[in-house]
């Protein structure tokens, strides 16, 4: 941790929580009512309205407005003192011991995730305008849009892992609708097939985690979960390997939710979607959801260090497997998803090591970068009509001028050259790594940081520079973007710019390490972390010196063969270099072959044990259930031979009964 | 003319001789409704069990009851039981199988339980009976009927409604079958193989049948 | 001799006996209904006696013999109403000719 001068700090202890104010509670609520007002209002009315955005924008800048002010308070104005404060809408599952409130939560975590969602979403939603102006459901779109901010929200904002939850499933199912947005496109109605359940598996794990957090600890809410753990861990109350379980089990919701191997599979499809939506939800916001769970439950992770050593394995894993693929696609979405994975895998590792401000750090730069470079792609997609395969691209350097600047901006952003913002987060979180003793993570990481630079920017070579390899019909049609969407391409490149330098600097006592240190000291306290001074010039210096020159490898390289500027590409020598080692070539373009192992165990196998269970339940045991009725229609149709249906009978049975009755009273009662 | 004491020759009193009097004729009464081949003398030797009976309440001494019996039994039930007779008396007499085809393992539990309740009356003693039926008065019996049991009596009144909008519903026909419709037409081979009708309602005889 | 509450239980059992057997022997569903009623005439007289002769009644057993005899009337006004209604349908009084509940 560069310098946790604070740690040692007394009044930095456990945040407190506050009862929230009456304008904190109606400004926290507010960011709840507004986009699902908008939502409901676009369903009803957008139809009919001749620009259906007119609801959903102003309110997602109102949200974005509210947000700010709440977050500016909170992390600049010191409103909160560091603590955190927590509003009661109402009670929402009340059932005797087991009482759920629909609380709202609201500390520092919570500011820099709120200022991450509702900047990116309020920008998507500008650029959304221009993106979907010729789709005929852009209504939906926009609802959906508004759905999703809203579920995006009350997961940051819940109070309790159940509320959290729910806001899980609903980004989930805002994901599935946005996804499946071209629903009559196969492949994108496939893929959000796929994206749901493949999240169903992650979600099983998060679902089972509640529940053994419940039966553990016997609260669900965050701050009494976290007050009580110590005492009942000291009291041996909790097995140890109870909170590895636990924990776990909540990672294994992060994993799907994040997307992390194995659960990975999903996200790279679900670019299947329109691309402010794979900017929004599939790049900045939502696949952080599951870094900002294991964040949030820091407390708990951090009494368990085998669940975290996985975390950082899982992590720094899902880095390099998905850079490896990036290498080799084609499509420059897909380029930019399993980019997304990857730092998504640096996000993980920096919280497996313990390093948890830096893994927030690099989801706030991440979110802004990896928006910037998604929205860019869309501006070049729409640009060239629709094509998203980068070897018919090229040379669009001059046409798209603002795309190109700012894109090149967030290459470099992204590939962590100085002074740009991914510089200062993933050096952060190698260094974190390292000085944490977690050095293969670090190794590992330094590779991964090389990959990174050179996909990036072999993604910017095959696509503004070098021939022009873009179908002769459309050449003379490609244009630059409406304003709608280059301005948001601006302020996020100029976010880019000025967002490292003001959260990371200055080094070893960062603007960002002062924000979260009042929410993750109670899990460095439990972990025994304790800081180190920072050393300039000696090993951080060092450790920055060497991914500074990785990266700087990585995209030179890039350079030479996919052309920059006036550089000339130079793709004999990349088919050359391909012919090489076609084994390497092939796994990386057909991705592993991830998606064949699944199909072959899920669906080949799987389908296979399913039939057999299938073959079970219907000879085995439907047979032994309609077999017992059969049994007992049967016996009826004999028995009912002795039926003859006339009253009298049955009346006459009816007298032998009381004759017997009567009999026994009268021996037993004049005994 | 003043009556002797007792009954002249029996020196017997002379509640004991209504009693006896009126014991054997309801009990002869009901045993002739019961095993009576007509069942319209059934019918009225029901009328003259009920008439007996009422003659020992009075004579215990429970006139109110013995009126209710009077009003009730012989005016109301023995008319509704004599119409119901009436309306289902078909027109080839007086069936000659009177009894059920278990008539016998009928009579056999009918004396069982008689003899098991006579037995059970016997064993018994009833140590709080007076030797003499005390006097109650209507007053008495309606103090008590609008007191205690006041709510027990509304009950009976609505029960009685129920019972009287129930019977009209169920008795009343709804409307005449048209034989030409099968679905209205009487399904039950039963029915006119027992009465020797041919099919119901004018149709052609139909062999009987198991549905 | 007669004046004992034996005699009336025992007339009341010797009914309740008779009444049984129409009950269970006639074929015609109205001589069914009459044995019914006799079966209640017994028990009424069972009860008016016990309401005579036992002081600590007071009087209660004539209130629920009349009670009696109007859930009897109420009785004899459905059950004939039944009677008559299948005998609509089915052409005949007997009883024993009503199977189908064995179906």
């Amino acid at each position: 941790m560069g310098g946790m001068s604070f740690a040692a700090d007394p009044h930095a202890g456990i945040a407190a929580v506050t009862q929230a104010g009456s304008t904190e509670q109606l400004l926290l609520t507010l960011l709840l009512v507004l986009p699902i007002v908008g939502f409901t209002l676009t369903v009803v009315l957008g139809r009919r309205l001749s620009r259906p955005w007119i609801i959903a924008v102003p309110t997602i800048i109102v949200v974005w407005a509210i947000a700010t002010y709440l977050s500016v308070q909170a992390l600049i104005g010191d409103a909160f003192h560091g603590g955190a404060i927590q509003t009661t809408i109402y009670e929402w599952i009340p059932a005797g011991a087991f009482s759920v409130s629909f609380d709202l939560f609201f500390d520092n975590l919570t500011a820099v995730m709120l200022l991450v969602v509702t900047t990116i979403g309020m920008l998507v939603h500008v650029y959304s305008i221009g993106y979907m102006a010729h789709d005929p459901g852009k209504w939906r779109f926009f609802a959906y849009l508004n759905l999703f901010m809203f579920s995006m929200l009350l997961l940051v904002l819940a109070a309790n892992f159940l509320l959290v939850f729910a806001a899980w499933e609903l980004v989930g199912l805002s994901s599935y609708l946005l996804i499946g947005f071209w629903y009559h496109k196969r492949s994108a109605a496939l893929a959000n097939k796929k994206a749901f359940l493949v999240n169903r598996v992650g979600d099983i794990g998060f679902a089972l985690g509640i529940m053994a957090i419940w039966t553990t600890i016997g609260t669900l809410d965050f701050v009494q979960v976290f007050d009580l753990l110590p005492a009942q861990l000291a009291g041996g109350h909790i097995e140890q390997w109870m909170m590895v379980g636990i924990c776990l089990l909540l990672f294994c919701g992060a994993m799907g939710k994040s997307a992390q191997f194995p659960l990975h599979v999903w996200l790279p499809d679900a670019m299947e979607g329109p691309t402010p939506v794979s900017a929004l939800i599939h790049a900045a916001t939502m696949v952080n959801a599951g870094v900002y769970l294991v964040a949030r439950s820091s407390p708990l992770f951090a009494t368990a260090p085998e669940a975290l050593i996985l975390v950082a394995a899982v992590g720094i894993f899902t880095a390099i497997f998905a850079a490896s693929i990036a290498f080799t696609q084609k499509d420059i979405k897909r380029v930019l998803a399993y980019s997304t994975l990857s730092q998504l895998g640096y996000m993980f590792a920096a919280l497996g090591v313990g390093a948890w401000t830096a893994a927030i750090f690099h989801l706030a730069t991440h979110g802004i970068f990896k928006g910037l470079l998604f929205l860019g792609s869309g501006s070049v997609i729409h640009g060239v009509h629709e094509e998203q395969d980068m070897d018919k691209m090229g040379a669009l350097r001059r046409k798209m001028p603002i795309t190109h600047w700012t894109m090149l901006i967030g290459s470099l952003a992204i590939a962590g050259i100085p002074p740009l913002a991914g510089f200062f987060s993933k050096d952060e979180v190698l260094g974190e790594a390292f000085k944490l003793g977690f050095q293969w993570v670090w190794l590992i990481g330094v590779v991964v940081a090389l990959m990174t630079a050179f996909y990036m920017f072999r993604l910017m070579g095959k696509t503004f520079y070098g021939e022009s390899h873009v179908d002769p019909h459309v050449e003379p049609h490609v244009h630059e973007s409406p304003p709608t969407m280059t301005v948001p391409l601006i302020i996020l490149a100029v976010l880019s710019v000025v967002a490292g330098a003001y959260l990371g600097l200055p080094l070893g006592d960062s603007t960002i390490h002062h924000w979260l240190a009042p929410v993750f000291h109670p899990a460095l306290e439990t972990m025994g972390v304790h800081a180190e001074p920072y050393q300039l010039f000696g090993i951080d210096g060092a450790l920055i010196l060497v991914s500074v020159a990785v990266a700087t490898i990585g995209m030179v390289a890039a350079w030479r063969m996919f052309g920059f500027f006036r550089i000339h590409d130079r793709l004999d020598t990349v088919r050359a270099l391909t012919a090489r080692v076609p084994t390497l070539y092939q796994g990386s373009f057909h991705k592993w072959y991830f998606d064949e192992l699944n199909d072959l165990l899920f669906v080949r196998i799987g389908g296979r044990v399913a039939d057999a269970f299938a073959w079970f339940d219907v000879h085995i045991i439907d047979g032994a259930v309609n077999g017992v009725a059969t049994l007992t229609r049967r016996a009826g149709d004999e028995v009912r031979q002795s039926q003859t249906g006339r009253v009298q009978n049955y009346a006459l049975g009816i007298a032998g009964g009381l004759i017997l009755i009567a009999v026994i009273l009268l021996l037993v009662g004049t005994r | 003319m003043e009556l002797p004491q007792t009954v002249p020759f029996l020196d017997w009193r002379w509640d004991d001789l209504i009693f006896l009097v009126l014991a054997g004729t309801m009990l002869g009464s009901a045993l002739l409704v019961v095993v009576g081949r007509d069942i319209i003398r059934s019918g009225l030797f029901m009328v003259l069990a009920f008439g007996a009976l009422a003659g020992l309440y009075a004579l215990m001494g429970a006139t109110l009851v013995a009126a209710a019996q009077v009003l009730v039994y012989l005016g109301a039930i023995s008319v509704l039981i004599l119409f119901a007779i009436m309306l289902t008396q078909s027109k080839a007499g007086p069936v000659r199988l009177v009894f059920h085809s278990q008539a016998w393992a009928a009579a056999i539990a009918a004396i069982v339980i008689g003899g098991l309740l006579i037995a059970s009356v016997l064993l018994t003693s009833w140590p709080l009976a007076a030797a003499e039926p005390i006097v109650q008065t209507a007053r008495d019996v309606a103090a008590l009927m609008f007191g205690d049991y006041v709510l027990a009596f509304e009950v009976i009144s609505v029960l009685l409604l129920a019972a009287v909008v129930g019977g009209i519903f169920l008795a009343r026909r709804d409307d005449i079958p048209d034989p030409s419709d099968p679905a209205t037409r009487i399904e039950d081979g039963s029915a006119s193989r027992v009465t020797g009708t041919p099919g119901v309602l004018g149709g052609p005889a139909r062999p009987a049948e198991k549905p | 001799m007669s004046q004992s509450l034996d005699a009336y239980l025992l007339l009341a059992c010797g009914l309740f006996a008779i009444g049984t057997f129409g009950f269970l022997a006639r074929r015609n569903a109205i001589a069914m209904l009459m044995s019914v009623e006799i079966m209640l005439n017994a028990v009424n007289l069972a009860i008016v006696a016990f309401g005579m002769f036992i002081p600590a009644l007071a009087g209660a057993g004539q209130v629920i013999a009349l009670f009696v005899m109007a859930v009897a009337a109420a009785e004899a006004t459905v059950g004939l109403a039944i009677v008559i209604a299948i005998y609509r349908n089915r052409r005949t009084p007997l009883v024993d000719e009503y199977a189908s509940m064995r179906e």
